[in-house]
C-alpha cells in the first residue's frame, strides 16, 4: 500500500539548518531542475507543431502525448536534481570529508556545519523521489548518495539516513520505520556507522539508531528499538525496547509451513462465532433468497 | 521470553516456531518492470483529462462574447473536478489489472515461501504495487475521504463511517464492521514477512473497534465488538481480543473492560468521580536486571 499522509515520517534526514544560507542550496536546484523541464516542454511544444502524423490538427498530438510526457518530465527533474546535488555534494566533500564520531552541536563546529550542509543538498531530491508510487527511483538516490544498497531491497517504506549506511541484499523494511546513522543528543552530534546484512526483516514502527550491527537472517521485530552501538547477533529475532534477545529465528529453515500455519481447534470455534456476530452491514445488499421471502411475507 | 535468553540449548519444540512477535508487510522485492503497468494507467487517464481540458479552452476561445469569464469563475472547481476524475479513471485501470491477474491467480490465505519462485508470493507482490498506484493517489488527495472509496473498490467491504485516512491498512483480507477507527501511523497488516515466509491471513474489525496511533495489528486478528487497542501496542498472530475490552501492550493484553462502551450512546464525557475505581494491573517488564533498581 502506499504511504499514507500521517506515516511520512518527516523529512528525509533529521537535520536542523544549522545556517539560514545553506537554503541557497534548495533555491538553486529547484531553480536548476524546474529549467530542465521546462527546456523539455518546449522543445515537446516545438515538436508538436512540426508534426503531421495523425491528423492535421496538431492540439490533438499534443494532448494524446502529454501525459507520457508528464512522466518523463518527472523522471528528469528528478534525475537532474539528482546530478547537480551529486556534483555539489562532492564539491563539499572535498572542502571536509564527511567522517564519524561525536562532534558538538553548535556553529563553531566544522563537522556539525558539513553534516548540516549535505543534507540540505540531499533533501530536495529525496523529497521528490519519494513522492513518487515508484520505488526505483527512490533506490536510486540512495545509491548516488552512498548508501549501499541492492535494487532488491524496499527502503521506500521507512525513513532512511543517506550516509554511513550499508545494506546487504534482499533487506525488508517496514512501514514507518527509522533507520538512522546519526542523531541529536542534548548539545551533541552522533555519527556512527550503521550496517544491516542479508535477509534482515525490520518491523514496522521499529528504530535503528547509529551504529548498529544487524547480522545475517536477524528480525527486529515491530515497534522494537536497537540502541546506539548495539550490535545484534545472526540468526536471532530480537524484541523489546531496547532490543533484547527473543529466540532463534528458525524462519530460514525449510519446510515448515504446515508448523507455522497450525492453530488450535478453539481459535477455530471462537472464529466461527465472531463471523456470526459480526453485525450485518446497512448499506450491504441483501441476497436474492432473501429479497423474495421478505415479498412473500409481505 | 527470559527462559528462552538463558538456554542456548534449545529444544525443537512448538514454542520456537509459535509467531508471537510481529514484523512488516512492506514488499521485499521492487521491480523496474512494473512502469510498464504504470506507464499505461497514466498515460490513458491523462488522455481523458486532456480532451476534457481541451473542450473547456476551446469554448473560452471559440465563443465570441463573455462566456470566458464564467469558466474563468468555475475554473478551480473544474480543476478539482478534473483531478478527482484522473484519480478515479487510473482507479479504474488499476482495478482493471486486478481483475486479469486474480483470474490468472486466487488470492488466498494461508503460508507460503516468501522466494521468487513461489506463485502466491509473485501475485502477492504484483497486486500490491497494482493496489499501490491507485491508494497513493487517493492517499495524497486532499479530500480526506476519498480513500475509502479506493478500499471500497479493490474489494473491501467499508463504508463513509469508519476512518482510516491516517493509517496503514492492506487492501485485501481486512473485514470491517461499521464506525471502525483506525489511529495515525497505525498499521492493519493482512500479510506479514518472516524469514522465508510469507504469511496471509484474514483480519476481522467489528463494529465501533478503536485502534490507538502506532498500533500494529497482525494477520490472523480478530477484533470483537467495542473492544479498544491502545497507542502503540501490538496484536500477535492469530490472536483474538474479546468484546468490550480495553487491550494493552506488546503484545496486547487485557487492561479493563471498556466502561465507555455502555456510555457511548449516551454521553462519554459524563463520568461519576466518585465511584471511579482503581484497577491495579502487574505488567511485565522487559529490562536488564542491574538496571531494575533505577525504577
Amino acid at each position: 500500500m502506499s504511504v499514507p499522509s500521517a506515516m511520512r515520517v518527516g523529512p528525509f534526514t533529521a537535520t536542523v539548518l544549522a545556517k539560514k544560507k545553506y537554503i541557497f542550496f534548495y533555491l538553486f536546484l529547484i531553480w536548476v531542475s524546474v529549467l530542465s523541464i521546462t527546456l523539455e516542454f518546449w522543445v515537446f511544444w516545438q515538436e508538436i507543431f512540426s508534426w503531421n502524423l495523425l491528423f492535421p490538427w496538431n492540439i490533438t498530438h499534443f494532448y494524446i502525448f502529454f501525459p507520457l510526457v508528464a512522466i518523463l518530465m518527472y523522471i528528469t527533474i528528478v534525475f537532474v536534481s539528482l546530478f547537480f546535488a551529486k556534483v555539489l555534494l562532492i564539491f563539499v566533500n572535498a572542502l571536509h570529508k564527511p567522517r564519524e564520531g561525536v562532534f558538538k552541536r553548535d556553529l563553531s563546529d566544522k563537522d556539525y556545519c558539513y553534516w548540516s550542509m549535505r543534507n540540505t543538498i540531499k533533501r530536495w531530491p529525496i523529497w521528490l523521489s519519494h513522492r513518487f508510487p515508484f520505488p526505483f527511483l527512490d533506490n536510486l538516490c540512495f545509491k548516488l548518495f552512498g548508501v549501499k544498497t541492492k535494487f532488491s531491497n524496499s527502503l521506500f517504506e521507512g525513513w532512511v539516513d543517506t550516509e554511513f549506511i550499508e545494506f546487504g541484499d534482499n533487506v525488508v523494511v517496514g512501514q514507518g520505520s527509522i533507520i538512522q546513522s546519526s542523531t541529536i543528543i542534548g548539545n551533541l552530534l552522533l555519527i556512527k556507522k550503521t550496517i544491516i546484512e542479508e535477509n534482515v526483516r525490520i518491523g514496522s514502527h521499529a528504530i535503528v539508531m547509529p551504529g548498529v550491527h544487524v547480522g545475517k537472517n536477524c528480525v527486529l521485530a515491530a515497534l522494537s528499538v536497537a540502541l546506539v552501538g548495539q550490535d545484534l547477533e545472526e540468526n536471532w529475532i530480537y524484541v523489546g525496547i531496547p532490543a533484547k534477545k527473543f529466540k532463534k529465528n528458525r524462519f530460514f529453515e525449510d519446510g515448515l509451513i504446515k508448523k507455522i500455519g497450525k492453530r488450535t481447534e478453539d481459535e477455530e470455534v471462537l472464529r466461527k462465532k465472531y463471523e456470526d456476530l459480526y453485525i450485518r452491514r446497512h448499506d450491504e445488499r441483501s441476497t436474492l433468497r432473501e429479497r423474495v421471502h421478505a415479498r412473500k411475507e409481505r | 521470553m527470559e527462559e528462552d535468553k538463558e538456554d542456548k540449548h534449545i529444544d525443537d519444540t512448538n514454542d520456537d516456531f509459535a509467531l508471537d512477535f510481529t514484523t512488516s508487510s512492506a514488499i521485499s522485492k521492487m521491480n523496474i518492470k512494473f512502469l510498464i503497468l504504470y506507464i499505461p494507467t497514466f498515460w490513458f487517464s491523462g488522455i481523458l483529462i486532456g480532451i476534457i481540458c481541451y473542450q473547456y479552452t476551446w469554448l473560452a476561445v471559440n465563443v465570441n462574447s463573455l462566456w470566458w469569464i464564467i469558466q474563468v469563475i468555475f475554473l478551480p472547481i473544474f480543476f478539482l473536478g478534473i483531478y478527482l476524475l484522473f484519480i478515479l479513471v487510473s482507479l479504474f485501470f488499476c482495478k482493471l489489472f486486478l481483475i486479469l491477474i486474480n483470474l490468472i491467480h486466487l488470492p488466498k490465505e494461508g503460508v507460503f515461501y516468501a522466494e521468487s519462485g513461489d506463485p502466491d508470493f509473485d501475485f502477492w507482490c504484483l497486486r500490491i504495487e497494482i493496489k499501490k498506484l491507485g491508494l497513493w493517489l487517493l492517499n495524497n488527495s486532499p479530500v480526506p475521504l476519498i480513500d475509502v472509496l479506493g478500499f471500497r473498490w479493490f474489494g473491501i467491504k467499508l463504508d463513509f463511517s469508519s476512518h482510516l485516512y491516517d493509517a496503514w491498512c492492506d487492501a485485501e483480507f481486512v473485514k470491517f464492521g461499521r464506525q471502525v477507527t483506525i489511529g495515525q501511523a497505525a498499521s492493519v497488516m493482512s500479510s506479514m514477512v518472516i524469514g522465508k515466509y510469507l504469511i496471509i491471513k484474514r483480519i476481522i474489525l467489528d463494529d465501533y473497534v478503536v485502534i490507538g496511533g502506532q498500533s500494529n495489528v497482525a494477520p490472523g486478528t480478530i477484533v470483537g465488538k467495542d473492544t479498544v487497542i491502545a497507542a502503540g501496542s501490538i496484536t500477535k498472530y492469530n490472536q483474538i481480543l474479546e468484546e468490550k475490552w480495553l487491550y494493552m501492550g506488546v503484545p496486547a493484553r487485557k487492561i479493563k473492560p471498556n466502561k465507555y462502551a455502555e456510555e457511548r450512546r449516551n454521553n462519554i464525557s459524563r463520568r461519576d468521580v466518585d465511584e471511579e475505581k482503581v484497577y491495579e494491573v502487574k505488567q511485565e517488564i522487559n529490562i536488564d536486571e542491574d538496571k531494575k533498581d533505577l525504577l
